[in-house]
């Protein structure tokens, strides 16, 4: 409400179009700055003759009935009773130039009206641009199509069904640059469907026609294969997919397995479990891993590189990421200069980065600048994995599940067998910058730091 | 289902008949064809109906077989039940669809009921003139189908066309459950089309596409089909109208089916707003194709109003053309 | 005997010509059936105390002689709407008393299979259309059946039974009209046992229902509710009228309901002399007196009946109680027919059933005297 505080007498102020005619709030003596409305003799729609009482104020000094400016209908109120407001307020509206007995604007149209729409059309001056109907989402998630990209011929800019289905026809399937996050990922852990050949698979990657099916069946496979129903890859999915395959097309995958022995682990866990609860620090075999792995990446920088073009870049930091597992998919977060953290300080920002990956909380940065990565599905009960490097490193490390087996130790007396928690630690490396040695050397480090049972430091 | 339902007719030749006149040619065919085939109702008989569906039924048939009953609409319901779980086929007429009222409680609670209760069948038909628009006033003009879908055990139809009339009476008629007719006054003598000879059946549940279009589907039934395609027609846009001819049960494949391929849907029909049909096939697409949607499916319905009795307040009340073409409109531009 | 006059009541010379018209197994019979009704109606009574019926409970405890002695009359193909205090009327058609305990439970060996309660059934394949709550409702359904009988030509009756209560109802008037207009087929069984729940005839009506018969076109007569003998002739002269095109009749049945409306109800609004006065003419006791002593019935042949029928009511009790609870899968089946099936005809017990039977006309009453106890 403008606050024009004029003095004087009021007059019936005009606007633009000449048949309104305004109610204001009058000055009722000289002092008096302000009025409120108590209450309006007449709501909208209600025809009213000139001098009529029309709505009630008081001020402090005295209560006063406003009588109407004109005859004609009172159009809309533009202040509630109960409200105080300046003199010279504009409160109420009056379309003088109406005739008794015609309808009032709102009404002129009829009860069929309101119920005709159950909402009333969107405004076209909003931006509506972002609103996107389900039809619309569904033909965008189906091929990947960035509606940002798309030009909506609807109320407010938004995007319509056929405009949608316009830029499918003219711009094919997906966009070249998804602005997606981009997730570091690497193996499954459990087997996925990508065992059925892709639709467009290369004739050296088919897959071997199953035994007994020489001649091509005269069945359609669809009708071999029985009853199946689809469903579309959610973002992460088709993120995921595409990482997967340009890491095998990048590097060159090998795996190097060594077995460990936890005991040492599983005891110092057991001694420092306790007090570092305390402190809020659930301390897992992760955490041991990963201190084993950061030192013996000190050792073996040939493992906390990326191989660019000719080049081995040799990073400073160790950026480790940790994989986690979400619902249908995974997410790398990574702790950045894990080089500077304790047994403790590890465990810490591990919790802490599961958690916040499995609520949604990892900031964009927090999934970039890895060097070296570490994942843990040992959990599901696998005892070996050949996992995927996480592009642009150069390894990624797999610890399985850790399984009570009876092992030979060697003693004074002879060998014995012994029950250990034993697991193994699965390297995949990129043979383009280290060779199996190297490999095996690092492995030989990790596990030394984690058969002494105590970190280095 | 089809939507499209080509019609079965032994003859291929068709005459020029108003809707009125379908409903009676059906009915006689019918009863000429099946003794069990009788109708009773106030006034049919020697003053051959209100509207003289039934004229000359009388001379034709007999008294018996065209049966004045008393100003008892419970017992025409109630008469019909039982005649009908001993084999007869009785055509009950309500004088207006507005009286059936008065005969509810044998409708929805002996007739709707006897099959789940007692295994008992009821094949009987209670036609219902129904529907507004020339200043009878609230008990004359109501179109009630929503009471009925609201009851299990009837079946509801509402032909548009004359066409149709015929052929869904016939399978009314046929079909051993109770059926409510609803038959529009307005269409009487408005609507007019080639109308098959002889035998000519329109299956119940199912739909027609009264309109192809792709940018929008109009669901609707009874008068407002009519209001639909001439409002396509004019709006000159690529407009589906899809023709329900039956409520209850509704064609769910046919509606799913065409709002599936035009992503928005306006149901249109006279009856009133609330919990009327358009409520129920409003929450069936929602429900089942809200992914192929790209508007909010909306109504254009009578207000929740008795229908008033002066011309002005009358119009005000029954959707009218132009209230056809903004809704159209506006799901359009949407 | 043609009954045009609206005060046409049974009197002494018609009692006589009764006992031309049953036979000593039909008198057993009256008697089975009614013992059959109290007794099946005590067990189940006592199954709804023991919380083994959902729901309400109805009887028609002292009215047994009214369901039974008309029913008894029907040949089988005959149709009847019974209602919730004529259980009899079921029985002589052939239900058996596991299927109407059945019912009260909501067993699958039920009549309707748990799909309606307490007394809503009918077995369509015995000729009967069970009621619905609303009353009489089932009125004007046997005038469309009657209606049916008359149209096409056949020689049938459709008998629809109703308390005093429900004369108040704008249906029943719409029934009685239509039915007089058109002299249809049909027996009007009005069951006047002084209360509609807890309303007494007084509140019910300002005329006697039986005097209103005549104002719809036809006659009206008033039989002893609680005689069996009598209720079976005034039936079987209605339903032989009715039979050869005399049109309708209203038999107005006197009796007492001994029990409430339903379990639920301790009928505290009732007298007790009316208690007392009504208990002594109980009409099971009557008959057991009767056939004794007019019918050369032994005072153990009597007792030997009731027994017969506490032991069967026994063994129908323990195949109820066996009888599975419904699969909630079959909650929404059969909501619409995919055909239509005629109505079954039902058993028809009496001896003289026929045509003609029990007619005015005389060679067939001199056929049946010679057959007589």
């Amino acid at each position: 409400m403008s606050s024009s505080r004029t003095e004087g007498v009021q007059q019936p102020e005009r606007s633009p179009s000449a048949d309104v005619v305004q109610v204001t709030m009058p000055q009722m003596g000289v002092s008096v700055a302000e009025g409120t409305i108590v209450e309006w003799r007449k709501r909208p729609g209600d025809w009213v003759e000139a001098d009529e009482p029309i709505c009630d104020v008081t001020t402090d000094k005295v209560d006063v009935e406003i009588p109407s400016p004109a005859t004609g209908r009172l159009e809309r109120i533009l202040v509630e009773s109960g409200t105080t407001v300046p003199v010279g307020t504009p409160l109420a509206e009056i379309d003088a130039e109406a005739r008794p007995g015609e309808a009032h604007p709102d009404e002129r149209a009829g009860p069929r009206r309101a119920p005709q729409s159950s909402t009333g059309q969107p405004d076209g001056e909003a931006d509506r641009s972002q609103f996107h109907s389900p039809v619309v989402r569904r033909i965008a998630e189906k091929h990947g199509i960035d509606l940002s990209r798309v030009s909506g011929t609807g109320i407010g800019g938004r995007v319509r069904k056929r405009d949608v289905l316009a830029y499918l026809e003219s711009e094919g399937d997906g966009a070249p640059e998804s602005p997606e996050p981009v997730l570091h990922t690497e193996s499954p852990y459990k087997p996925e469907v990508s065992e059925s050949p892709p639709a467009k698979a290369e004739p050296e990657t088919a897959a071997a026609p199953p035994p007994g099916e020489g001649a091509p069946s005269s069945i359609p496979a669809e009708q071999l294969l029985g009853p199946t129903h689809r469903e579309p890859m959610s973002p992460m999915r088709q993120a995921i997919a595409r990482h997967m395959i340009d890491s095998r097309r990048t590097a060159a995958h090998c795996t190097t397995i060594v077995e460990v022995d936890f005991s040492r682990v599983a005891a110092r866990r057991g001694q420092l479990k306790e007090q570092m609860r305390r402190r809020g620090v659930n301390l897992t075999y992760l955490a041991f891993v990963a201190r084993a792995t950061v030192e013996a990446l000190e050792e073996h920088p040939k493992l906390n590189a990326a191989v660019e073009g000719d080049e081995i870049v040799y990073h400073e930091d160790v950026n480790l990421g940790i994989a986690v597992a979400l619902e249908d998919g995974l997410i790398v977060p990574v702790i950045r200069r894990a080089q500077r953290l304790s047994l403790e300080g590890m465990a810490a920002a591990i919790a802490d980065l599961a958690e916040r990956a499995r609520t949604g909380t990892v900031e964009p940065d927090e999934v970039h600048g890895g060097t070296f990565t570490i994942t843990n599905p040992g959990q599901f009960g696998a005892v070996l994995a050949t996992p995927i490097i996480n592009q642009p490193q150069v390894a990624i490390l797999d610890l399985e599940a850790i399984v009570k087996r009876p092992v030979v130790v060697e003693g004074p007396e002879g060998d014995s067998i012994a029950i250990r928690p034993m697991s193994y630690l699965c390297m995949s490396w990129d043979h383009r910058a280290l060779d199996g040695a190297g490999a095996a050397r690092f492995l030989d480090s990790v596990r030394e730091g984690l058969e002494a049972g105590e970190s280095r430091r | 289902m089809s939507a499209t339902a080509a019609p079965t007719q032994t003859s291929a030749s068709t005459t020029e008949m108003t809707y009125l006149q379908a409903i009676s040619d059906g009915l006689r065919f019918e009863m000429a064809r099946d003794p069990a085939v009788f109708c009773l109702g106030e006034d049919i008989g020697a003053f051959g109906g209100a509207f003289k569906v039934t004229d000359g039924f009388v001379e034709e048939f007999g008294p018996e077989r065209c049966l004045d009953m008393p100003l008892a609409e419970s017992a025409i319901i109630g008469v019909a039940v039982g005649a009908a779980a001993e084999g007869m086929k009785p055509v009950c007429e309500m004088q207006f669809a507005d009286f059936i009222s008065c005969g509810f409680d044998q409708l929805v609670n002996v007739a709707a009921k006897l099959h789940y209760r007692q295994g008992v069948a009821v094949p009987m038909v209670v036609r219902l003139p129904s529907g507004g628009g020339f200043s009878g006033g609230p008990f004359h003009s109501q179109n009630p189908e929503a009471w009925f879908l609201q009851t299990p055990g009837l079946k509801v139809v509402a032909p548009a066309t004359a066409a149709d009339a015929k052929g869904l009476l016939i399978s009314a008629i046929r079909d051993p459950n109770p059926v409510c007719y609803l038959e529009h006054k307005g269409l009487y003598r408005h609507v007019k089309d080639e109308v098959p000879e002889g035998e000519h059946i329109v299956p119940l549940g199912e739909a027609r596409i009264a309109r192809e279009g792709t940018e929008l589907t109009v669901i609707a039934y009874g008068s407002s089909v009519h209001l639909a395609l001439q409002a396509a027609e004019e709006l000159d846009e690529d407009v589906e109208v899809l023709d329900l001819r039956t409520l209850c049960p509704l064609d769910r494949e046919a509606i799913l089916g065409s709002v599936r391929k035009t992503s928005k849907a306006l149901i249109a029909h006279e009856a009133t707003r609330s919990a009327g049909v358009g409520a129920e096939v409003a929450a069936l697409i929602t429900e089942e194709a809200f992914e192929d949607l790209d508007a909010p499916v909306r109504r254009l319905t009578a207000p929740d109003v008795p229908i008033p009795f002066s011309p002005p307040l009358e119009r005000a009340v029954l959707p009218q053309l132009d209230d056809m073409k903004e809704a159209c409109g506006e799901l359009l531009a949407y | 005997m043609e009954t045009s006059d609206a005060s046409a009541v049974v009197d002494g010379r018609l009692r006589d010509a009764v006992g031309t018209h049953l036979t000593r197994e039909d008198r057993a019979n009256l008697f089975r059936y009614m013992a059959m009704m109290r007794a099946s109606e005590e067990r189940a009574l006592t199954l709804y105390k023991q919380g083994k019926v959902p729901g309400s409970f109805y009887d028609g405890r002292g009215q047994e002689a009214i369901s039974v002695g008309a029913a008894y009359v029907l040949a089988p193909e005959d149709r009847m709407c019974i209602l919730h205090r004529d259980l009899g009327a079921h029985f002589v058609r052939g239900v058996t008393p596991d299927r109407y305990m059945a019912n009260y439970m909501g067993r699958v060996g039920g009549v309707t299979e748990g799909k309606d309660g307490n007394m809503h059934f009918g077995d369509r394949r015995l000729g009967c259309v069970g009621m619905v709550s609303m009353l009489p409702d089932m009125a004007l359904v046997a005038s469309g059946m009657a209606l049916a009988f008359k149209t096409r030509g056949e020689e049938r009756v459709a008998m629809t039974f109703f308390g005093e209560g429900s004369t108040a109802n704008g249906q029943w008037h719409e029934a009685m009209n239509f039915a007089g207009i058109h002299r249809l087929p049909i027996v009007f069984l009005l069951e006047n046992n002084r209360f509609a729940y807890s309303t007494p005839n007084e509140l019910e009506f300002s005329v006697d229902p039986v005097e209103r018969a005549h104002t719809y076109g036809f006659p009206g007569v008033n039989v002893d509710g609680n005689d069996v003998e009598d209720v079976f002739d005034a039936a079987r002269v209605a339903v032989s009228r009715a039979r050869a095109g005399g049109g309708p009749t209203l038999i107005e049945c006197q009796t007492m309901r001994m029990h409430g409306h339903g379990a639920h109800d301790d009928m505290r609004y009732v007298p007790q002399e009316m208690f007392e006065e009504w208990g002594r003419r109980d009409p099971i006791d009557r008959y057991a007196e009767r056939l004794v002593a007019r019918h050369d019935f032994s005072v153990e042949e009597v007792d030997g009946l009731r027994s017969e029928v506490a032991a069967y009511v026994e063994e129908c009790a323990g195949k109820a109680l066996d009888s599975p609870i419904p699969d909630p899968a079959q909650a929404t089946a059969g909501v619409f027919a995919e055909s239509w099936e005629p109505l079954g005809d039902g058993e028809a017990p009496w001896s003289h059933r026929g045509r003609n039977g029990g007619g005015a006309n005389g060679a067939s009453m001199a056929a049946s005297e010679g057959s007589s106890a």
